[in-house]
């Protein structure tokens, strides 16, 4: 009686903490991988022309019930305005099937039994078996398509994987810039931020409160405001070029605003007291007799800070650049203000999707491969950095 | 387009917000518009003066033409904007998907708008239009023509485009010397298209894109352009705080069709088709004409001289000289190209 009573206590405490990870973690990444392989668009929109597609060899022209049944189906869903998502979805998959679909739509007066003939007589493409085929298989519930394409692959109208054409191909090269950037952001956070947390941790208590102050000031304003100082610092006719002009170190401004440069100094910048907090507290947590102890058994410094400092610290180092590689790994702002074209992250094309084309099956594939591969490179590094495994110190 | 079970949980969520929010019913008739000066005028001469006229209470608010926002709110029927201002293939193609309403002629009088302004879900708002400009006190002679702009021995320095296909590649095919009249045949084929894009890689490294209607006159003004296509309306503004420093092009003008839209499922949908009639007469228009460069697609406004002459910068006194954007070229192609625009870009 006692234990349940406990049991019903600790889930109800529980309960909030539950709710909160289920709402705003658990159902969002649930819907954005269902959106990611969702394929409603035919289902919903030509139920009778997929059923009488059903049982069709694939190989001739279906029945004229399949005919008469997309030509109501794509005039009446064109009369109830619900045309549109079928005419994106497969014209996403075929370019062109947007404008077919439409005309199409729009003739119904003109069109009339046998269907067969007069869809033909309207458009040649119905008389092909192929659009038969891409309308029968996109009845399926789910679609690899928007994983494929993320990924440079495509569907052929007969449901065979290919590469995609070379115009579209890009976001293979766009997941590697992804990673190549926030592994070098994470790399110079790590490496500047790793001295400033020394000498934050060796300070007396008053000097060591004036300089958190520092780094933590710039943590509590706004990523935007951040980024937006470095355009007004970094632009053609801004300071930073005024003072090397001035200083006669160039002769004409140098570009700066709308570069990579300018993307790794501003995310580093806005990074940076993500790898400086939790290292100052490792810092701090290390007793100094080690230390002593090395130096009295006849370690010269870099030996000391090698085999003893280092291992000590490589939690801070690891939990830092962790937290600092999967933010970098979501940015959008930053680059979006101050990096170029060629500078964009995969959030950069989720926003795209998002917003611009209304395609939200690209989107949600995106994010989701993202979150995939950003997962498979933190398991691979808690397998090969040490301080990963809680204090471990290699000998 | 989205699965049931997503939009059902969507609705719930929104269900949960109306019911924090203590439910959204009776609220102000809210208009959206993509701010400037236009509609920095338009919120007296239009949307106040119709809510002194009839009595109810109008709202504003500024979006960039994001269509994500409008198919969210659609979708989670929590719809908190009635009245869109929204550019023509974006109206088509929201229109296919049923994000608008269809545009009651019984209360908007069809017979008042210009040629081509008016849609099945639009009524037209306003003409606007892309030119290419410079600042004149620092380049004495700029280019004049597209095919000019790519001189980058003669015309050094960067260019600033809108980050869309739309609009940029028209202005690539013009500046190959594709006649006007041609553009939209020659685009609408594979090779057309990789002419365009052929021909903007030769000033690739000179290209700044620009995604919202103030940069390009911040990014000439502040001198990290040499050059920009920008939004006609935006550089009369300029020049008229700036003193005339951007002289306007107009043989290089592209030129389409805003309209007003009722977001469907909009609680004040008919609240918004008596507010777009009214606002798209010509007596508000002239008063709006008083106070800024104005294009409206009423037939009887733009056809007003005392206008025409006091707004040199309207644009239906140009139309003659410029490109009008095909709106079904856009919506047919529109999504395919805008995929390779952004992987060109990219790249």
């Amino acid at each position: 009686m006692a234990i349940s009573r406990n049991n019903l206590l600790a889930a109800a405490l529980i309960a909030p903490l539950f709710a909160v990870v289920v709402a705003s973690f658990i159902v969002p990444l649930a819907v954005t991988l269902w959106t990611a392989i969702g394929n409603p668009e035919v289902r919903e929109t030509l139920p009778r022309t997929t059923a009488a597609l059903r049982g069709w060899n694939g190989s001739d022209l279906p029945a004229e019930a399949a005919f008469a049944a997309v030509a109501a189906e794509l005039a009446q869903a064109q009369e109830s305005q619900s045309i549109g998502p079928l005419a994106r979805r497969l014209n996403f998959e075929e370019p062109g099937l947007r404008a077919l679909l439409l005309k199409t739509a729009r003739a119904k007066d003109r069109l009339s039994a046998p269907y067969r003939t007069s869809l033909v007589e309207l458009d040649a493409r119905w008389g092909d078996a192929s659009l038969w085929r891409l309308i029968a298989r996109n009845a399926a519930p789910l679609t690899t398509l928007y994983l494929l394409r993320s990924l440079d692959l495509t569907l052929t109208p007969d449901g065979k994987i290919a590469t995609a054409p070379a115009d579209e191909s890009i976001f293979l090269a766009l997941f590697a810039r992804t990673f190549v950037i926030s592994f070098w952001v994470t790399v110079l956070c790590v490496l500047l931020g790793y001295p400033v947390a020394y000498t934050l941790s060796t300070l007396s208590t008053r000097w060591a409160n004036v300089g958190m102050a520092l780094v933590l000031i710039p943590f509590w304003t706004s990523i935007l405001v951040r980024t937006t100082a470095w355009f007004i610092l970094l632009q053609r006719e801004g300071p930073v070029n005024a003072l090397l002009l001035g200083l006669g170190i160039v002769d004409a401004p140098v570009t700066m605003i709308f570069t990579r440069f300018a993307v790794y100094i501003a995310m580093v910048h806005v990074l940076l007291p993500f790898v400086v907090l939790p290292l100052y507290s490792v810092m701090k947590g290390i007793n100094p007799a080690y230390l002593r102890a090395a130096a009295s058994l006849g370690a010269p410094p870099w030996k000391r800070f090698v085999r003893v400092y280092l291992p000590l610290t490589m939690p801070g180092v690891a939990a830092g650049g962790l937290m600092v590689f999967m933010l970098a790994v979501g940015f959008y702002i930053t680059p979006v203000l101050v990096g170029g074209p060629e500078d964009q992250m995969v959030s950069y094309f989720i926003a795209f999707f998002t917003n611009q084309t209304i395609n939200w099956g690209m989107a949600a594939a995106l994010a989701c491969l993202l979150l995939a591969m950003t997962a498979i490179l933190v398991v691979v590094a808690r397998l090969i950095v040490p301080g990963f495994r809680l204090g471990s110190v290699s000998p | 387009m989205q699965s049931k079970f997503a939009s059902t949980l969507l609705a719930l969520a929104a269900a949960a917000a109306v019911a924090v929010s203590g439910a959204a019913t009776a609220r102000d008739l809210m208009i959206v518009g993509f701010g400037g000066g236009f509609q920095d005028n338009a919120r007296k001469h239009l949307f106040q003066a119709y809510e002194k006229a009839s009595g109810v209470k109008v709202k504003d608010d500024v979006y960039n033409g994001e269509m994500a926002k409008i198919y969210s709110m659609v979708k989670a029927g929590d719809v908190t904007w009635d009245v869109v201002m929204v550019e023509a293939p974006e109206l088509v193609r929201g229109c296919e998907d049923g994000i608008f309403d269809k545009m009651d002629w019984s209360v908007v009088k069809k017979d008042k708008f210009i040629p081509g302004g008016t849609s099945t879900c639009g009524a037209g708002a306003v003409l606007w239009g892309l030119s290419l400009f410079y600042d004149q006190t620092k380049i004495k002679n700029g280019p004049t023509t597209y095919a000019e702009l790519w001189d980058t021995a003669k015309f050094p320095g960067k260019r600033s485009f809108r980050s869309t296909p739309k609009g940029t590649l028209e202005i690539a095919l013009l500046a190959d010397g594709v006649p006007a009249a041609d553009v939209y045949k020659v685009l609408a084929t594979p090779a057309g298209q990789q002419r365009a894009f052929a021909k903007l890689d030769k000033i690739k490294p000179q290209i700044v894109w620009w995604k919202s209607g103030t940069q390009p006159v911040q990014l000439v003004g502040s001198g990290e352009v040499a050059y920009a296509v920008g939004f006609t309306g935006r550089t009369v503004r300029a020049n008229a705080e700036n003193g005339d420093k951007y002289p306007l092009l107009w043989k290089t003008l592209l030129y389409s069709v805003d309209y007003w839209a009722v977001v469907k499922g909009s609680p004040n949908a008919k609240e918004g088709f008596k507010m777009i009639d009214w606002i798209t007469d010509a007596k508000p228009l002239l008063a709006l004409a008083e106070d800024w460069a104005v294009s409206p697609a009423n037939k009887e406004a733009a056809a007003n001289p005392k206008i025409a002459v006091k707004n040199p910068g309207m644009l239906s006194s140009h139309v003659a000289d410029g490109l009008f954007i095909d709106t079904e070229f856009w919506v047919q192609n529109g999504e395919d190209l805008e995929a390779k625009f952004n992987a060109w870009v990219a790249k």
